[in-house]
Order: C-alpha cells, then structure tokens, then sequence
C-alpha cells in the first residue's frame, strides 16, 4: 500500500511527480532558494528546535539565500542566469535533523513526560 | 540510468574540489559550461555533509549504552545489600540505651549521646533554653575543656538541637573512642556552667538570631511558627530575643535535671567500636542523671493559616506551602516519603534540568518559573508537615503557585505506576546514600531509636517502601491533601503570590 504511493510520489518513477520536481526546481532556482529554505521555524517549533541545532554556517548560508530572495522579490527581479544556473534547489541540509527531532519528541511524549517546547497562541 | 549517473557523481565527487564535474540537470545540458558547484565547494555544503553520516549514526546506536540507560523505571530486587551489620542495643539499668553498629572495616567511629529533648519541651517563659545550653555545655566542665581534648585527640565535636532531639557526637579515632564517652558524659553531667560564659554566648546568639533573618530557615521557622501556632512546635529554636536575654544558670540546670535523663537518652555509636566495652563503660559514667522518664508534652495543634512578609528589596521570593502531616510511627510516614520523592527537588544547577522524573520539576524547568524548588515531610512525634518549599523571581508567582498544588492534588487523583517505582528506588537509594560514614549512621541510629523505639532493618524498610502502590498513594493523598487546610508562609517580594483562599480552593479537583 504504502509502496504505491511512494512510486507514484517517487520522481524517478512517476511522469508527475518528476514534472513537479522541474516546475519546483525552475520557481526555486528564480529567487535562488533550496527547497529547505522554505520549511518556517515560526510555523513548527520542531523546525526551529532543529535549526538550533543546526551548525552556524549552515543556518548563516540559508539566511543569506532568504535575504537575497527577498531581495529580488522586493526589486521585482530574478536572479541573473549564469547564477541560476549554478543553484542546487534540492540539496538537503534540514530533512535530517528534523526527523531526529521529531523522533525525540514523539519519544518524550510516548514515555508520558511534558514537551519541552509548546506552540503558544499569540 | 540513474544509478549509474548517481554512482559516477559519487565516485568524482571524491575528486579535489577544482575539477567541475557534469550534474544532470533538468535543464538541457548543450551549452554548460557554468555547472552548479559539486557539494564539496562551499564549507556549508561539506559541512551538511559530514552532519548527515554523523546522523545516521545515531540510527544505530550501540548497545552498551542502551544496557542501564532505560527510561522505563523498574522494579529490581536489592537482596544482596539487605544484609548490613547488625546494630547491638542494650538498656542499662538506669534506661539510658546504648547501640552501636560495628564495621569491621572502619577505622574511625562516631559516639553521641542522642537525647529526646528539644524546643518542643519547653514553655512560652523558658523558650531558647535547649538550644542556649546545647551551646553552653561545649564550654567546658569543671576538670577539663572538651573540645580541646577532642581536637588533641584528631576529632570533632559537634551538636545540634531541633525542635524535638537534641545531639552531641564526637567523630574520632578508633583507639578515641572510649575516652570520647568519657568526655560526651562529663560534658552532660559536670558541666560548669558560669555567668561570664553565660553573657558572652548570649552576645554570640543575639547576633546570630539578627543574622538568620534572611536565610533559607528563617521560611522555615515562620511556617512552623503558624502552623502550629499556640502550640510547643511552633516555638522557634534560638527563642524569643526577650527570654535569651534573661536566660540564667538556674534555667540551664533545671533544664538539664528534667530532660537530659537517662530514659530519654540514647549513646549511640558506629564505626571502629565494640559493643560491650562501650556498655561497661557507660554504666560506670552516666550516673548522676536522673532517671525520670515522664516527658511533658502539650500536644501540639495545626492551625491553617498563612505568615507573608513583604520585603521588596530582596532580589527573590521564597514561600513554602505546608499540608500537615503524620507522625513518624504512622505507617502512612512511608508513603509520604514516596510522595516527597514523586514530587522532587529541582535547582538550576541540577544535571537532570528539563529531563527530570518529576512532573512538577519539568513543568518547573521547562518554563523556568522558579529558581529553586524542594519537596519536604517533616515528622514529629505526634503530628507532622509536608509540603513544597520554592525559591522564585517575582514575577512567576502565580504560574509557580498553580504548577506545585496543581501537582499535589494531582497525587489524589492520577498516579501512573511508573511515576511510583521511580519514586520508590530513588528514595530506597537515597536512604542507603545518606547513611554512608560513621556520622550519618550513628545519626541514624539515635534518632531511629528515639522516634521508633528500636532500629528498623533495611530489609523491612525497603519491604513497607515497596508495599507502596498507586492506590496507596492515593488514599494517602486524599487522608492528608484533599480539601485540607493548609499553611503558607512567605518572604521577599510576594506581592503576586496568591492569597489563601486561591491555595486552598486548589486542594481539591471537581473532577473524579
């Protein structure tokens, strides 16, 4: 079960998945943004836990990438072509980390302790 | 195909980082030659790298480290541990108790004399006396200075008074032990108590009672002060300054003659020692106390009520909420004990920080609302307190407030098991760690006979600790927390800490 969706999410096997992954690649590569930078720490506290424990350079590289995708946004522009044609939209840093701390939280809660960190409603 | 073009970008990406290497992209691959960098260019691409087989390790980790790191407490049998030296006790015929415990391995050993009097005993006129003459009596006798003589000897001598014993021990040398109660018996019985001595030690303890203003004990006396208000436990130890100041000889030697007597006295001593040498050798020096056994006491009362004292240029706030308790002979004292340790202590220094057992110290750490916290359960002879002392900045009062009666009443109400056994091994554990040295044995042993009338052996007690299960602790919780008074007392700036009846509307839940 779980099998066929993977092959029909899977780019290597579907003509869908891998039409989205070029459309992806091609917005992603117009801002010079990595898939990664679009995951939003306010939204998830489990992504700011990870970008916590991310090293500096890293999470320095990936501020840069946002600052300069905002830039663009604000000027209205995309990025100049020799440049986009160096971009990497797919190149993981977070997906990694993230589940080890997604992993940790479950654990947590499963052994009936308080999370660490919880969403507060404004 | 995509193998293949994966397995050649993972063979040349071991290749220095100067030589570009052909990516397949999405995009048509005629006119490159701006390539996008392999992930060995830019340090935070190697960086992610590197992190990513560090991570992967973590898939696997090695069974060493799993083997007694569990988080899941258990229950384990401690049957190899229960055997520990016998403690000896004989009652001369005079009734003062001698008990030792001997390990053989030991070469120093601690001697005191562990008497059943304290600031209890005393009335509204005498009160200060216990603690006054437990200072007096370290100033000599009529043939010789004793603490000289110890310290010549290579030990020490020290003495405590609390509200309901007082101790004096000395810890020396294995060969010192006889002349040591020599000396302990000298002490009470031939003490020189003169009026000189007498004015200057009043300065020292004036002084001292000014200086105690601001320590973690000053909460502790004002809570005993109202809780047991109008009743001998609520009488502070040093005394009122009006009584130290006219304290005089004739007190001190009443004192002595109606308290320090030998029904009410225990010699207990552990370490490098021998059971019957001390035996003869206390018959032949405790002879001139009296032997009346009749100890006054009024019983003392628990008034629900609260002591706030408002001081806003101290930096913290300290409170401590109080339920009362039972005796220490109540077998309920057990399971008061579980719930002391269910409740924990947290500090900022503590290493387990956030991933404590606790609930209340993880609600506690989690959203640092206080700067220290510490359960406690106090016994007396016939009434008892247990409560939560916290130490806090002044602006988490109230949140700090609901966490800890938010998790006593809880103990009414939902106890997971697994909460109990924690509680139950840290406190088997935390006994058996307490008693490691001749001093905490010896202390032990006094104070046990004392409050209990003989030495319970570790294996009853890990057993009454072990009979303590989740219904236990809730009937407990329900005797002694549900819909109870309780008593407060406050120090610092507490203006935010809420008022009594906000405490004791959270005694109980509506809920079942």
């Amino acid at each position: 079960m779980s099998s066929i969706l993977q092959s029909l999410l899977d780019p290597k096997k579907s003509w869908l998945a891998s039409l989205h992954m070029k459309t992806l690649t091609n917005r992603l590569r117009n801002y010079g943004l990595r898939y990664d930078d679009l995951y939003d720490p306010y939204y998830d506290l489990d992504i700011k836990e990870a970008l916590n424990r991310l090293p500096r350079e890293i999470v320095d590289a990936r501020n840069q990438r946002l600052k300069r995708a905002i830039d663009l946004s604000m000027k209205h522009e995309y990025l100049p072509e020799d440049l986009q044609k160096m971009q990497t939209p797919f190149r993981s840093y977070l997906q990694d980390m993230l589940a080890l701390v997604k992993r940790e939280r479950e654990e947590r809660e499963a052994l009936g302790a308080l999370p660490l960190y919880q969403r507060t409603i404004p | 195909m995509a193998n293949k073009q994966l397995l050649s970008l993972a063979r040349r990406s071991h290749k220095p980082p100067s030589s570009f290497t052909v990516v397949r992209s999405s995009s048509s691959a005629a006119e490159e030659f701006i390539k996008p960098p392999p992930p060995t260019a830019m340090i935070y691409d190697r960086i992610a790298h590197s992190l990513k087989s560090k991570l992967q390790k973590l898939e696997k980790p090695d069974i060493r480290f799993l083997k007694y790191g569990s988080p899941h407490p258990t229950q384990s049998s401690h049957t190899h541990i229960l055997s520990l030296p016998e403690t000896k006790i004989t009652t001369l015929p005079n009734g003062l108790r001698v008990a030792t415990e001997s390990t053989s391995n030991s070469r120093t050993a601690t001697v005191g004399l562990w008497i059943d009097a304290g600031s209890r005993f005393e009335s509204d006129e005498t009160n200060g006396t216990a603690h006054f003459l437990e200072r007096m009596i370290f100033k000599g006798t009529e043939k010789r200075r004793s603490e000289e003589e110890i310290e010549n000897m290579g030990g020490h001598l020290n003495g405590y008074t609390c509200r309901e014993e007082t101790a004096y021990y000395a810890k020396v040398m294995g060969n010192g032990v006889l002349k040591a109660v020599d000396i302990l018996a000298d002490m009470l019985q031939n003490s020189k108590l003169e009026e000189g001595c007498i004015s200057r030690e009043r300065d020292a303890i004036l002084r001292e009672v000014q200086a105690g203003e601001h320590t973690e004990e000053a909460v502790f006396d004002h809570l005993h002060s109202t809780a047991f208000q109008y009743s001998p436990l609520g009488r502070s130890i040093h005394g009122a300054v009006a009584n130290i100041k006219t304290i005089s000889t004739e007190h001190l030697h009443h004192y002595i003659h109606t308290h320090y007597t030998t029904p009410r006295m225990v010699l207990a001593a552990s370490g490098a020692v021998k059971h019957d040498q001390i035996v003869e050798k206390a018959n032949k020096l405790f002879t001139k106390l009296s032997s009346d056994s009749t100890t006054a006491k009024e019983p003392a009362t628990f008034t629900g009520s609260e002591v706030r004292i408002i001081n806003d240029y101290v930096p913290l706030a300290k409170f401590a909420i109080a339920f009362e308790a039972t005796s220490s002979t109540d077998p309920d004292s057990i399971a008061l004990m579980v719930m002391r340790e269910m409740l924990g202590s947290w500090n900022k220094n503590a290493g387990g920080g956030k991933h404590m057992g606790s609930e209340l110290a993880q609600r506690v750490s989690i959203n640092g609302i206080a700067e220290s916290m510490m359960a406690f359960s106090t016994n007396y002879k016939d009434t008892g307190l247990f409560g939560v002392y916290a130490v806090a900045k002044p602006d988490c009062l109230g949140d700090l407030s609901f966490a800890i009666m938010s998790a006593i009443t809880k103990l009414a109400y939902r106890v997971s098991e697994d909460d109990v056994i924690r509680a139950r091994n840290q406190l088997k554990s935390s006994l058996m760690l307490h008693t490691d040295g001749t001093s905490p044995v010896a202390e032990d042993i006094g104070r046990q006979l004392l409050t209990y009338g003989r030495r319970i052996p570790i294996a009853e007690l890990f057993a009454r600790i072990d009979a303590v299960d989740p219904s236990t602790i809730k009937r407990v919780a329900n005797r002694y927390f549900y819909d109870r008074d309780i008593a407060i007392s406050a120090i610092g700036p507490i203006k935010e800490l809420p008022d009594y009846n906000w405490f004791r509307r959270r005694t109980y839940w509506n809920r079942y």
